[in-house]
């Protein structure tokens, strides 16, 4: 372990281990140590802020230590004459912003998340020698991972390298290699259970993924606590009344304010999802996985007595379960067949190897490839971290089945798909909406829902081609249908919420069509508008006190202004708005991304031309509804007198967070495929999405990373022009007012009330598996009722039946016989009497007579 | 008499003597008779600390063995000794029984009637729990297994619920049939043994069979092995309690009071399990393997119907001794994932079964912590409402936010929630389950969604909600301090266990190693005298 990575670790332990303590000290004593008044203390919320935002910047610093490790080999990069890394970008821009303004928000955040200021400050070395053409860095970036495989030769590639390349590494570089810095950092932090040679434990596994995650979770669950200290202040108070929950007597229901819970279950949800980033094995991303699904019951059931709310919160809790027993049995295969389940492991010299993703390798040349390594029986072969075929005791070629390795794969897809609401599992995320809506902003749209395609992407390495294409589909499913139903929502929230599962979708069909960096681009730039959107719409439910349904607002713009502008930019980027000069909304380059490796993939596989198809008709839907949403709340003249008098602008605690986002919103992904965000997500992609993956099984070939870079513009052109057809409806419809909107939905009658209904699904569901659960579980009680205890009863009955007998049988039969005996001896005895004379004569004449017939007796029988 | 004899014997007989004492003093003394009984159940779970303290020690001397023996000749004529020991499986669970009867013993403030007589059954029950834990004679076992029954049958007779008879002499009847069982077993063991002597020693008789120090005499043959196995299974699983000899649980928890609710659900359940890998399974290998299927299917058939089954409960305290059978399933489920004599079976087979055997060893600790903090939770409401009608609760965070939180965790213990003790022993065993048999292993997972369930939607019923829906509204008041105390004991083990199960497993991997590798060499000695006689039905065995 190098001292970087000692560094890098205990940066991220602090940011993930502070909201823990952060959790304990609220729940225990957020509740009157802070102050005399305890229902009005702001105690516990700054204690969560601090907790968080002292996480925040050790994140910061992780990146900063990690880019600049990454980008500092300028020496040995120069021996190569290869160009530097992307820090020379920054340090370029860093250049010509000193010094810097408070009011450059935008131009700042060109930089990679949130190290605008610090990079410079603490960059400056690399400033220097940083200037280098940024035409060259767009060359070096264009095909990222060849440089960065030839040039760090102790960097772990997943699974990349055969066996004879690794030798040469290993020939070659030795010397060099324990000096070079690697780009993955493990290790382990205590061991639950050990079991010959199985062991389970908590390991840490640092990558550019975790680091870039660390940072936009931290961020983004920063700026939402500040913003609920505004939201939830309404709970500072002894008497709370909650407007929807209702006693039976039909009155609103009391209860003091419970603000300090509410931030505990914010850094408990913290803590979980940052563990989950940080898991260094499959089975600790499943312990957090859990975790942060308590976490969002807790917070979805935040207002415990309203029976939506609770109910929400089981729908979720339970959903997520569902999709977690197929991330279970995922985990029982891979258990079964590998033993273990690290993400790296840590060879003799103290170096990070490939751990589980480096036992399937895949073949980089010839007409497999891509493809996994299989034995001519067509078992995939387990191999080593250099690609040797591992050996059982016996001598035999470890291998799993195939069909096997698929299976995990979809197992833990299927976890994938209860976390991140895939179809068909789509439906608790609308529900969970119950929750407060800085809830629905951090756990329902950022991070936790975004979790699942977190593991799709970290796990993407065990995927064989018919996972992916499962993925695809299930993306292409769910970004359709949930965008249709967003169309006819008329919740402000459930809006985004649909918005959201749809979004996910994309990142999954992304993932699924061979985009990994695509899909991941769009997991952290979603975050960032899906967030500030979010937030928006908290500050209008806010403002319009408690009022979330959209045919009631209109006009709020010159109410709310800021919120207004602010929600603005995080449509025009989920629209993927583009804009001058490069300064592209976010949503821009994500959503480019993806259609192009849809675009890419459906060429080489025109029988999926669906997977183009669908994404990019959901462009111009998403666009339409998302300007819907815009234009009915803060457009056109208002419909709700009574709401829009009440309206106003949300207090600065609340405005501030939206001000931060906003930027990051904008531009986070500036560059695109050749901004700093891109290029850092993808330092540790996974290697055999370079060349892509020639025909498989049914035919399915996935393209080439370089296919998918040439798609980018024909790509971006088709997006917009659907994105820009969706705005011209939606502004005809809902900015103009051209077409009566009652009018067309008595219509359409029959097509709104589906979509109202969410296609039906949670009917569905209620009638294929709620009902019959409960149907079976009353027969598994009635069996024990009826049948087992009525057999008990009757056994029980029996024996006293036979008892009885017993009983009657002792009595008359067994007494009886001892009885008769007793009395036929009696009666022998009195007839014995009459020969009972007294008279000695005939006793002797008796005895005489007796001695001679027994004599006769004893002559006869025993002759001679 | 060296000290750790003394430490064995103290920890068995220090309750009984308590009794004692308490019998002897008035019966009027309430105060002083709690005192005095809870003080002793302290004392004695101190004295089973001091005792594992001991055991570190005389275990990093032999790894694994039957440590701390102490023998005393009792009944010589017969070769029966009083014979007592300790090892890495049996120290859990007694460490586990001092607990959960000191916590039971502070839960017992809410009996209101012949305390005297009360006090006294229970610490009679405590002297027989610890006593099955730490015997090693066969005969000494079945007398404490007995010993057990009958305070345990009076207080549920007494003690209880408006259906106490009934379930009193249900569980009674239940478990008689299972120690019959075992007495027939026995009795084979001990005439069986006769190439030492006739023998009830646990050691002698697990040594026997895994052919380490004799040959295997005639009686121990596998025939006789999968006989005694099935007779031994048949009377754990009555105790376990497996499906489908698990219908007298739900009616002693129901009429049982609170705290022998916890004594049921937190030990005697687990006697059932110790039983099976304390005595089952060393004495006769070949047994366990030819049924290691039954127990993996009996295993899994319980989990998914005790979860359907809780899920139809409307009794608050019926719904958790449903949970109870439920849970149990993944012990039986982890000690019999062995599939050996099957084509796969290597030696890496060998670590997942000794994976699913200590999942399971902790699973039963876990179920302890968990099962008891649940029905120590329904106890506190049950003595405040009198009533258990889970569709006449609801608003109680609102009323008690304290025993809401401290009974929300608990209940997630339950649930299997990571971080808390109950999701260990769970994920372990089902992990360990798929070398063993895919499609067993893919249906005890999905026990995880209904478990979800059935606790959430109780919990619902329960806590949440706008308002009180039954009786007695106005007796709800805050969880006081013994109450809060006993719970959050309980609470911070199940975290304390989840976070670090490490301290459990380190305790039990020298001696489940020791049991398997025995199991192990047991077996093979079988086969071939199996294979001699009829290689046709080994075959099958082998397939099973």
């Amino acid at each position: 372990m190098t001292e970087t990575g000692e560094l890098l670790r205990n940066l991220l332990m602090t940011a993930w281990l502070l909201p823990l303590a952060g959790f304990v000290v609220e729940i225990f004593f957020g509740f009157g140590l802070f102050s005399k008044n305890p229902r009005h203390s702001k105690g516990a919320a700054w204690c969560a802020v601090g907790c968080i935002g002292t996480g925040f910047v050790c994140s910061l610093i992780a990146l900063l230590v990690w880019v600049n490790k990454t980008g500092g080999h300028d020496t040995y990069e120069a021996d190569k004459g290869v160009e530097k890394g992307w820090m020379s970008v920054i340090a370029d821009h860093n250049h010509g912003l000193h010094p810097h303004g408070d009011g450059e928000h935008a131009e700042h955040s060109e930089h990679e998340d949130g190290d605008k200021d610090h990079a410079a400050g603490g960059e400056q070395g690399h400033e220097a020698e940083g200037d280098t053409d940024s035409h060259d860095d767009k060359d070096a970036h264009a095909k990222p991972h060849n440089e960065e495989a030839s040039i760090e030769g102790g960097e772990w590639q997943l699974a990349s390298v055969t066996a004879e390349e690794s030798e040469e590494h290993s020939e070659t570089e030795d010397s060099r290699s324990a000096a070079e810095f690697p780009t993955a950092f493990s290790g382990r932090l205590y061991t639950l259970g050990e079991f010959g040679s199985l062991i389970v434990s908590l390991d840490y596994y640092i990558d550019s993924l975790t680091i870039v995650m660390f940072a936009m979770v931290t961020l983004i669950a920063t700026c939402i606590h500040l913003f609920a200290i505004g939201y939830m202040s309404d709970e500072l108070t002894d008497d709370y009344v909650d407007h929807f929950a209702h006693t039976s007597d039909g009155k609103h229901v009391h209860r003091p304010g419970r603000f300090y819970r509410f931030f505990a279950f914010l850094s408990l949800f913290c803590f979980s999802m940052l563990g989950l980033v940080l898991a260094g094995n499959i089975f600790q991303v499943f312990v957090f996985w859990e975790l942060v699904g308590i976490c969002s019951f807790l917070l979805i059931g935040f207002y415990t007595e309203r029976k939506s709310a609770s109910d929400a919160a089981n729908k979720a809790f339970i959903m997520n379960r569902v999709g977690d027993f197929g991330f279970l049995i995922g985990l029982m295969v891979l258990w079964t067949y590998f033993g273990t389940f690290n993400f790296a492991d840590i060879n003799d010299e103290g170096q990070v190897t490939g751990g589980l993703f480096s036992m399937i390798s895949r073949s980089t040349e010839g007409e497999d490839l891509g493809n996994v390594r299989v034995d001519e029986d067509g078992a995939v072969l387990i191999t080593s971290p250099e690609g040797e075929v591992l050996q059982d005791a016996d001598g035999n070629n470890r291998t799993i089945p195939y069909a096997l390795l698929v299976v995990a794969g979809l197992g833990v897809f299927g976890g994938c798909i209860g976390k991140s609401a895939q179809f068909p599992l789509q439906t608790w995320l609308p529900d969970a909406m119950e929750g407060p809506t800085p809830v629905s902003a951090l756990v329902h749209s950022a991070t936790m829902v975004a979790a699942g395609v977190y593991l799709t992407g970290r796990f993407y390495p065990m995927f064989t081609a018919e996972v992916l294409l499962t993925i695809a589909y299930i993306g292409g499913i769910t970004l359709f249908v949930a965008a249709t139903i967003a169309i006819v929502a008329t919740d402000i929230k459930k809006v985004l919420a649909y918005s959201t599962i749809s979004q996910l979708g994309y990142m999954m069909l992304g993932l699924g069509v061979f985009g990994w960096a695509a899909g991941l681009l769009h997991l952290i730039t979603h975050a960032f508008f899906k967030s500030l959107m979010f937030l928006c719409s908290g500050s209008v439910i806010h403002g319009c006190h408690h009022e979330q349904e959209m045919p009631k607002m209109g006009g709020l713009l010159k109410k709310m202004p800021i919120t207004a502008i602010c929600m603005l930019i995080g449509v025009l980027a989920i629209a993927g708005c583009p804009l001058f000069l490069g300064l592209h909304f976010s949503g821009y380059h994500s959503k480019d991304a993806i259609v192009a490796s849809a675009l890419a993939f459906s060429e080489k596989n025109p029988g999926h031309f669906l997977l183009f198809a669908l994404p990019l008709i959901t462009a111009g839907i998403t666009s339409f509804y998302m300007f819907r949403l815009w234009f009915m709340t803060f457009w056109g003249k208002p419909r709700d007198q009574h709401v829009y008098d009440h309206a106003h602008e949300s207090p600065w605690i609340m405005c501030v967070p939206l001000l931060i986002l906003a930027p990051f919103a904008w531009l986070c992904a500036y560059g695109g495929d050749q901004g700093d965000l891109y290029v850092m997500l993808t330092k540790d992609a996974p290697a055999h999405i370079e060349n892509g993956v020639t025909a498989v099984g049914d035919g399915v070939v996935l393209p080439e990373i370089q296919e998918m870079y040439n798609q980018h513009e024909a790509a971006g052109l088709w997006a917009l022009t659907s994105a820009g057809i969706g705005f011209v409806l939606a502004f005809a419809l809902y900015g103009m007012n051209l077409v009566n909107l009652d009018e067309m939905k008595k219509n359409l009658g029959a097509a709104h009330g589906f979509l109202a209904n969410k296609w039906h699904f949670d009917d569905l569901y209620d009638g294929l598996f709620m009902r019959p659960a409960h149907k079976v579980a009353a027969f598994c009680a009635w069996v024990d009722r009826t049948i087992f205890d009525t057999t008990l009863h009757f056994l029980a009955r029996l024996m006293v039946i036979i008892a009885q007998w017993d009983r009657i049988f002792d009595e008359k039969v067994v007494d009886g016989f001892v009885n008769l005996i007793a009395s036929a001896t009696g009666d022998f005895g009195e007839r014995l009497r009459v020969f009972q004379t007294g008279r000695v004569r005939q006793y002797v004449m008796f005895i005489v007579v007796g001695v001679v017939i027994l004599f006769a007796v004893v002559f006869s029988t025993f002759p001679g | 008499m060296s000290s750790t004899d003394f430490l064995l014997v103290a920890i068995i007989f220090l309750p009984s003597v308590a009794a004692g004492a308490i019998a002897l003093m008035d019966g009027k003394a309430v105060g002083t008779i709690r005192g005095m009984a809870f003080a002793s159940t302290v004392v004695t779970f101190v004295l089973t600390l001091f005792l594992w303290g001991a055991w570190s020690g005389a275990n990093a001397d032999s790894p694994g063995d039957i440590v701390l023996l102490c023998e005393a000749g009792w009944i010589k004529s017969w070769n029966i000794y009083f014979r007592l020991g300790v090892d890495g499986i049996s120290l859990p669970l007694v460490v586990l029984t001092g607990l959960v009867s000191m916590l039971a013993a502070g839960a017992s403030w809410s009996i209101n009637k012949q305390h005297k007589g009360y006090f006294i059954l229970f610490l009679l029950l405590e002297t027989g729990m610890m006593g099955v834990f730490l015997s090693l004679d066969f005969f000494l076992f079945f007398v404490f297994w007995e010993v057990m029954l009958l305070p345990m049958y009076f207080l549920i007779g007494i003690w209880g619920g408006p259906r106490k008879e009934y379930a009193a002499i249900k569980f009674f009847l239940y478990t008689l049939i299972g120690g019959v069982l075992m007495l027939i077993a026995m009795l084979m063991f001990y005439y069986g043994s006769g190439a030492t002597t006739d023998s009830f020693n646990l050691i002698e008789l697990a040594n026997a069979a895994s052919g380490s120090e004799s040959t295997l005499s005639e009686f121990l043959s596998p025939e006789t092995q999968v006989i005694a196995f099935v007779l031994l299974f048949i009377g754990f699983a009555i105790k376990l309690p497996a499906f489908p000899v698990h219908t007298w649980l739900p009616d002693a928890h129901v009429e049982a009071p609170t705290p022998i609710s916890m004594i049921l659900a937190g030990v005697l359940l687990k006697l059932g399990g110790y039983g099976i890998i304390r005595i089952a399974f060393p004495l006769c290998p070949y047994g366990a393997a030819v049924a290691a299927w039954w127990l993996v299917g009996i295993g899994v058939v319980s989990i998914i119907y005790g979860a359907f089954a809780a899920l139809a409960q409307t009794d608050f305290k019926r719904l958790v001794a449903y949970s109870s059978v439920s849970h149990m399933g993944y012990v039986l489920i982890g000690l019999g994932v062995w599939s050996i004599g099957g084509d796969a079976y290597t030696a890496a087979s060998r670590d997942y079964w000794l994976m699913g055997i200590e999942g399971a060893m902790f699973q039963m600790v876990a179920h302890g912590v968990s099962s008891a903090g649940m029905f120590f939770m329904v106890g506190v409401i049950y003595d405040r409402v009198h009533h258990r009608d889970l569709n006449k609760f609801g608003g109680l965070m609102g009323k008690m936010p304290v025993y809401s939180g401290l009974a929300a965790g608990l209940f997630f213990a339950g649930l299997g929630l990571p971080g808390l003790c109950g999701f260990i022993g769970e994920i372990f065993v089902v992990l360990s389950a798929w070398q063993f048999n895919s499609t067993l292993a893919i249906v005890a997972a999905s026990g995880v969604i209904l478990t979800a369930g059935y606790i959430l939607w109780a919990l619902q019923r329960v806590y949440l909600g706008s308002e009180y829906k039954g009786p007695h509204e106005e007796d709800i008041t805050p969880i006081n301090p013994r109450e809060k105390s006993i719970a959050a004991v309980l609470l911070v083990f199940a975290i304390g266990l989840g976070v670090y199960p490490a301290v459990v497993f380190d305790m039990m991997k020298d001696s489940t190693a020791n049991l398997t590798e025995t199991m192990e060499q047991g077996y093979e000695n079988a086969v071939p005298a199996v294979a001699e006689e009829e290689p046709v039905e080994q075959a099958q065995a082998m397939n099973n």
